[in-house]
């Protein structure tokens, strides 16, 4: 395809949902129902979203690639880009390039437990695998979630979340660092939660994702429980703008954060030259 | 792409650059490998600080207030509106009820027209610019000491120094040319001394580095050089054929020892005592400062402190020595040179002296005031006190750059009228009555004078964006409407003008300045130039010691107000942030204020890094995130002035140097709290 | 080979004009810089290179990607400059430049403002006679007589010119105006051996490449980052200057119901080029210099087939105001 790499596609805001406090869901269709129907993606990728006028932010899918016709989009209002996104509304254009991004390891881990860590918005992009390993539940053991967030009013996709723990085989663990006067779960830092969950070591691999202090103190909790460190998977942030790694800006010792991650497993970023 | 060979617009080191230009438009820079400035190197302002010209921001058209609102009108209207206005202010007030601010940003040939404006169309000396907020201190200081105000020595000698006193200024981060020679030097052996409140980037960088309180300059030097006195250190020699007044400064700071300088500068006596013998004994000592010197009360004291110390060691008019104070603006030298000052024509020429004046009204065919006229703070608040009605600013943005700006907004606000010329509507033109589109430096031809005195040329690579015009086109319009006909075909034919006029720049044409410029005094058409000042005879004749005596700055912490607020810049921005905040790259670094504090005061006070605060003092108040570092000792705290939204000079103080006028930017006192 | 006389090289690079935009190096003031050929001014006996490579003829300083218009819908023009471009005077460190940068912008996805601008350029390069103080193509094997990367390759033998043909390309220019050239001889290939050997000789600056590969690995924590980076004043003049370096930023400026997106280059020096919404990824001066020299010495060459992206041609020694100098570095990672 002769396609311009920095063109970004029209598509369109179908939906806007508050998710929780200073993050919305966007759902978005493309214009050009070929693209929709083309765009072929793994969960853990991420696109770089333009918004017209202001500029381009990268931001991780959170639908699954099972949910056909449509992209999800989780975003808190942090930034310029991120700010004006929030302004938009239902009906109204933005720009997409993408699929980016090496994905969450899916055929890998067939056959496994897996014991998922999330942490505020962190759970965005662990909801495309998380949703994507139920489209497929057969493929996969025990599955473990065990979300927190500094506040209950931050955790985000909350009825899909009950919903999960609902499952056969699956166990959804709650946290609130700062508990409200309707918090009925545990309360402390997600790591507390990893004590809590009924895990077998030798069987399971273990996803992160989260704010990056949250990521650095589990990774530690995780590898003091007997975890190897190729069975730690975890997504990696870095400022970004091409997203096709030519402007350098993510490079991560002898890796692009676009290109060979943002999922690394913690194997390979000990290895990357790179205090991270 | 086409290629022009100009000078930077933002500081005073005075490098060339190249502006790449393609489609009528600025494209790309290029450092002048040449050029004996920048050979090739720029700071990340020259690089990229350009990005502001075509900001879609810029003016494009005279705006015109009508009921709080600005609409776009014609030039014609526009300068009819001001001239009504001027003419009715004249008829109904005296012509000291209008002033005029000139810009340290414009070149040489649009100060000299502002002055001249002034002078001969508006008849008032009521003209001053931002000097007088820098170096107004280094005009007197040095005038009085060595005859001439200006920077002694060039950049260059800088590098074969064998020991460079840096005193109140972040040499790196505001002349970075500058502190390249500086650094030079150290490879090649030269010792560095750094006298700094703060532990900027040169203190670590130096052999010798003297952490003295804010304010307390005078004591410091007093003391130093009272152990080059006890330890026969001092150059008799010079002193005796080149000095006069010497018995006046020895008997002054015979009270100033080592232990009652470090008790009043907070530097171990052993430090100051390293200090003096470094700088007295080595063959060549340059000193170089800048604002840590100048913005005090006590700032004409500051610098006569630092002409003693280099008459006294035999340290000025010759090669690699000299005092040097670091003019910060691209053309603050040259503005000071024009005679955008209330009380000089061009050259320094004094306007009350008859003979000169006569010289300026045969030139210039009109009479002209004699009596000095206002300064910069004493015009605001003539404002206030009603006798002040009309003010004409061009490219100063006083709103964000003086002191107490509660004071000045009130003061701009109580005007009659106000006309403001500017490339962008900055915060003081948002105030104006009428607002009239000038051009960057990109954009129209001219000269600069850099700090060393090199006066180069700026030459025009882009047509003017939109409807606007050249700065010097407007003023001689404007004039014209008025009455005072100005005609010029070029800037070429007013330097023309100036030369016949000013004798330091007696000798400067443009087609002399094509090979990088000429250092003033150059007197006439085959004189070279003058790198070095003060060879043989100073510019007074004999250089006169100025003894000071340290007295405390004027606002001192307290129990209400326990911290020492000093101000200053940075690396990244410049000044009031008008261009350096619309280049993406400089945006990127610093997109807002700061507050540095020590992080032990941070901790007790319950404040993490980037939280916010609230600042406090006797005029206002900010909000501004705090940034913990340890290179600030307990009780101070930093605030850069580039940020209009937390404006460090809503907190200072118009507290002014008596003989100067400048404010004493550096020591004021506020309380720090939880925001 | 062939021959041409240094008096004709005024008029085969005025004759290709008509077909090409033709770029060399020329005197410009008292400077040397790249420009568009004006043949008084053509700068051809410099020792050296211009203190700015002419990367920016493929990676302009500042590019216009597109024009994003909104009216009733999205309207996106991309901006493609598709000129015919002939650049004469390249020294082997600045071919060898070009060739890295082909391989970071055409290899994976492919970025199409270079490629255009790429396939639409012919290279002419200039083999060096003499170094410059700060040169050490030497010490990386890129020059100072290039081997590859050029479609035609001028040697100065003094009175003429010995001309290589690198590529079709370059053949077919030479045949177009065959009135300029004659054969070289066999005494012409020798001489410029000769000058090759002899070029070599005149090199002060050098590094022990072997060395810094082996030990560039383990160099993370050698006092020599922090004690350099103190010297650092943020100019990002090594970034700017310097031949391999690719990285830019964009940013969307908009104007009424128009938006331009624009790349300009920009430097890993800086501490925004790392900056996120709330941290930053390589907060320290130290970090950074050691990210400019780790990429182009260890990350790059992992990515790129082991292609260094360092040209060994200087300009980052001649263009730093506070005298951080990358042979030193390296002789001190080399050697520790």
């Amino acid at each position: 395809m002769n396609k311009n790499i920095y063109t970004p596609e029209l598509a369109v805001i179908k939906k806007v949902c508050d998710e929780a406090s200073g993050i919305k869901t966007f759902t978005l269709e493309f214009k050009d129902a070929e693209n929709q129907k083309t765009f072929d993606y793994h969960p853990g990728q991420f696109i770089e979203l333009t918004v017209f006028g202001i500029g381009e932010a990268p931001i991780s899918i959170t639908s699954s690639p099972a949910n056909k016709g449509y992209l999800e989009l989780s975003v808190a209002a942090v930034g310029n880009v991120t700010r004006a996104l929030h302004l938009k509304k239902k009906g109204e254009a933005v720009g997409v390039r993408g699929p980016y991004g090496n994905g969450f390891p899916f055929d890998e881990v067939k056959g496994k437990d897996i014991l998922y860590v999330a942490g505020g918005i962190g759970l965005a992009p662990l909801r495309s695998l998380i949703n994507q390993m139920f489209a497929y539940r057969g493929d996969f053991g025990k599955i473990t979630i065990l979300y927190g967030a500094r506040e209950p009013g931050l955790l985000c996709f909350m009825n899909e979340v009950c919903g999960w723990g609902k499952k056969d085989n699956t166990e959804v663990l709650l946290t609130a660092d700062v508990p409200d006067d309707k918090w009925k779960n545990n309360v402390g830092v997600v790591g507390s939660l990893l004590p809590k969950a009924k895990i077998d070591l030798e069987s399971t691999v273990a996803f992160v994702c989260g704010p990056p202090i949250m990521i650095h103190f589990v990774i530690l909790d995780l590898v003091k429980m007997g975890f190897a460190d190729d069975r730690i998977i975890t997504t990696m942030e870095r400022r970004m703008e091409c997203g096709l790694g030519k402007c350098g800006h993510c490079n991560l010792g002898k890796s692009y954060v676009c290109l060979d991650g943002p999922v690394y497993s913690y194997q390979q970023l000990k290895k990357l030259g790179e205090a991270i | 792409m086409k290629k022009v060979l100009t000078t930077c617009e933002f500081c005073g080191c005075g490098c060339n650059f190249y502006l790449g230009v393609e489609e009528g438009k600025v494209v790309a820079v290029y450092p002048s490998v040449s050029h004996p400035i920048s050979q090739g190197m720029l700071c990340i302002k020259g690089w990229l600080g350009h990005e502001y010209i075509h900001s879609p921001k810029r003016l494009m058209t005279p705006l015109i207030k009508e009921k709080g609102e600005f609409r776009q009108a014609s030039w014609d209207e526009a300068y009819q509106v001001i001239a009504n206005k001027i003419k009715q202010t004249k008829a109904q007030y005296a012509n000291n009820s209008i002033a005029t601010l000139s810009s340290a940003k414009c070149t040489n040939e649009e100060n000299y027209l502002m002055q001249k404006f002034a002078r001969a169309c508006l008849s008032t000396n009521n003209v001053d610019h931002c000097a007088r907020l820098c170096h107004a201190s280094t005009v007197v200081g040095l005038a009085t000491t060595f005859g001439s105000g200006a920077m002694t020595n060039s950049i260059n000698e800088i590098e074969r120094a064998d020991v460079i006193f840096v005193i109140g200024s972040n040499t790196t981060e505001q002349h970075p040319l500058i502190a390249s020679r500086i650094l030079k030097a150290i490879k090649n052996g030269a010792k560095l001394i750094v006298a700094d409140p703060r532990q900027i980037q040169l203190a670590n960088l130096s052999q010798l580095y003297l952490k003295h309180k804010p304010g307390s300059d005078v004591a410091l030097l007093n003391a130093m050089m009272n152990v080059i006195i006890s330890e026969g250190l001092e150059d008799k020699e010079f002193i005796q054929q080149r000095t006069e007044n010497f018995e006046a400064l020895k008997a002054t700071v015979a009270e100033y020892t080592p232990d009652k300088g470090s008790e009043i500068t907070g530097v171990p006596k052993e430090k100051i005592v390293e200090a003096a013998r470094t700088y007295a004994q080595s063959e060549k000592s340059t000193l170089i400062y800048s604002m840590g010197i100048t913005q005090h009360t006590t700032g004409v004291d500051n610098v006569m402190a630092t002409a003693n110390l280099a008459m006294l060691t035999g340290n000025v008019g010759k090669e690699c020595t000299g005092v040097n104070p670091l003019r910060g603006q691209n053309n603050v030298q040259g503005a000071c040179d024009m005679g955008a000052l209330p009380n000089v024509f061009s050259g320094y020429q004094k306007v009350a002296d008859e003979e000169l004046r006569n010289k300026f009204r045969k030139a210039w065919k009109v009479n002209l005031p004699p009596e000095p006229g206002l300064t910069v703070v004493e015009m605001l608040n003539s404002v206030l006190e009603g006798k002040m009605k009309l003010m004409y600013i061009m490219g100063e943005n006083p709103m964000v750059s003086d002191p107490d700006l509660n004071h000045v907004e009130q003061a701009l606000k109580s005007l009659d009228f106000l006309v403001v010329q500017d490339i962008f509507l900055t915060e003081t033109a948002s105030l104006a009555d009428v607002v009239l589109p000038g051009v960057s430096f990109a954009e129209k031809d001219g000269t600069f004078t850099s700090t060393e005195r090199r006066i180069q040329r700026v030459r025009k690579a882009i047509e003017p964006l939109g409807d606007s015009k050249p700065d010097w086109k407007i003023i001689t319009e404007l004039s014209s409407c008025l009455g005072y006909e100005m005609n010029y075909d070029s800037p070429a034919e007013i330097m023309d003008e100036i030369a016949e006029l000013t004798p330091i720049y007696g000798g400067i044409s443009y087609k002399r300045l094509d090979n990088f410029g000429l250092q003033w005094p150059c007197p006439t058409p085959d004189h070279p130039g003058t790198p070095c000042l003060h060879k043989g005879s100073f510019s007074r004749g004999l250089g006169k010691f100025g003894p000071a005596s340290y007295k405390p700055p004027r606002e001192m912490p307290d129990a209400d107000y326990p911290f020492t607020l000093t101000t200053g810049r940075m690396a990244f921005h410049f000044h009031t942030g008008t261009m350096t905040r619309k280049a993406w790259a400089l945006d990127r670094e610093y997109p807002k204020g700061y507050v540095e504090i020590n992080p032990q005061d941070a901790k007790e006070l319950g404040l993490r890094n980037g939280q916010i605060a609230k600042v406090i003092s006797r005029r206002g108040e900010i909000s501004i995130p705090i940034k913990p570092v340890d290179t600030i000792g307990r009780g101070v705290v930093f605030i850069p002035f580039h940020f209009a939204e937390s404006a460090a000079n809503k907190l200072t103080a118009a507290n002014l140097d008596p003989v100067a006028k400048i404010p004493e930017y550096k020591v004021c006192a506020v309380r720090v709290e939880r925001g | 080979m062939k021959i041409l006389n240094k008096s004709n090289l005024a008029s085969f690079l005025e004759g290709l004009k008509s077909e090409f935009k033709v770029a060399a190096p020329l005197h410009e003031g008292q400077d040397i810089l790249f420009g568009d050929l004006d043949s008084s001014n053509l700068a051809t006996d410099f020792v050296g290179k211009p203190r700015f490579s002419p990367k920016e003829y493929l990676f302009p300083q500042k590019e216009r990607l597109f024009t994003f218009r909104e009216d009733a819908d999205v309207e996106i023009e991309a901006h493609l400059n598709e000129s015919k471009k002939v650049i004469w005077g390249v020294r082997p460190c600045d071919l060898y430049g070009l060739k890295f940068l082909d391989k970071v912008y055409l290899s994976d996805y492919v970025d199409p403002y270079y490629q255009v601008r790429r396939s639409n350029t012919i290279l002419m390069g200039l083999n060096c006679n003499e170094a410059e103080e700060s040169c050490f193509c030497n010490s990386m094997g890129t020059g100072p007589f290039a081997k590859e990367g050029f479609d035609l390759l001028f040697t100065d033998l003094g009175d003429v010119f010995l001309v290589e043909v690198g590529s079709k390309g370059g053949e077919k220019l030479v045949e177009k105006q065959a009135n300029l050239f004659t054969n070289a001889t066999s005494k012409d290939e020798a001489q410029a051996k000769v000058l090759e050997e002899k070029s070599k000789k005149t090199f002060k600056t050098s590094i022990n490449l072997e060395k810094v590969k082996a030990k560039i690995d383990a160099a993370s924590a050698n006092p020599v980052w922090a004690e350099e980076a103190a010297k650092c004043i943020l100019c990002g003049g090594c970034n700017w200057v310097c031949p391999t370096c690719q990285c830019f930023n964009v940013d969307d400026i908009r104007s009424g119901n128009e938006t331009q997106r624009v790349r300009y280059w920009d430097s890993c020096q800086l501490g925004g080029f790392t900056q996120m919404a709330a941290v930053n990824s390589r907060a320290t001066q130290a970090a950074r210099l050691r990210q400019r020299i780790f990429h182009k010495f260890s990350y790059n060459p992992d990515t790129y087939d082991g292609q260094i992206g360092c040209t060994g041609c200087g300009r980052c020694i001649d263009v730093c105001p506070t005298g951080i100098d990358m042979t030193y570095i390296l002789g001190r990672i080399a050697n520790e």
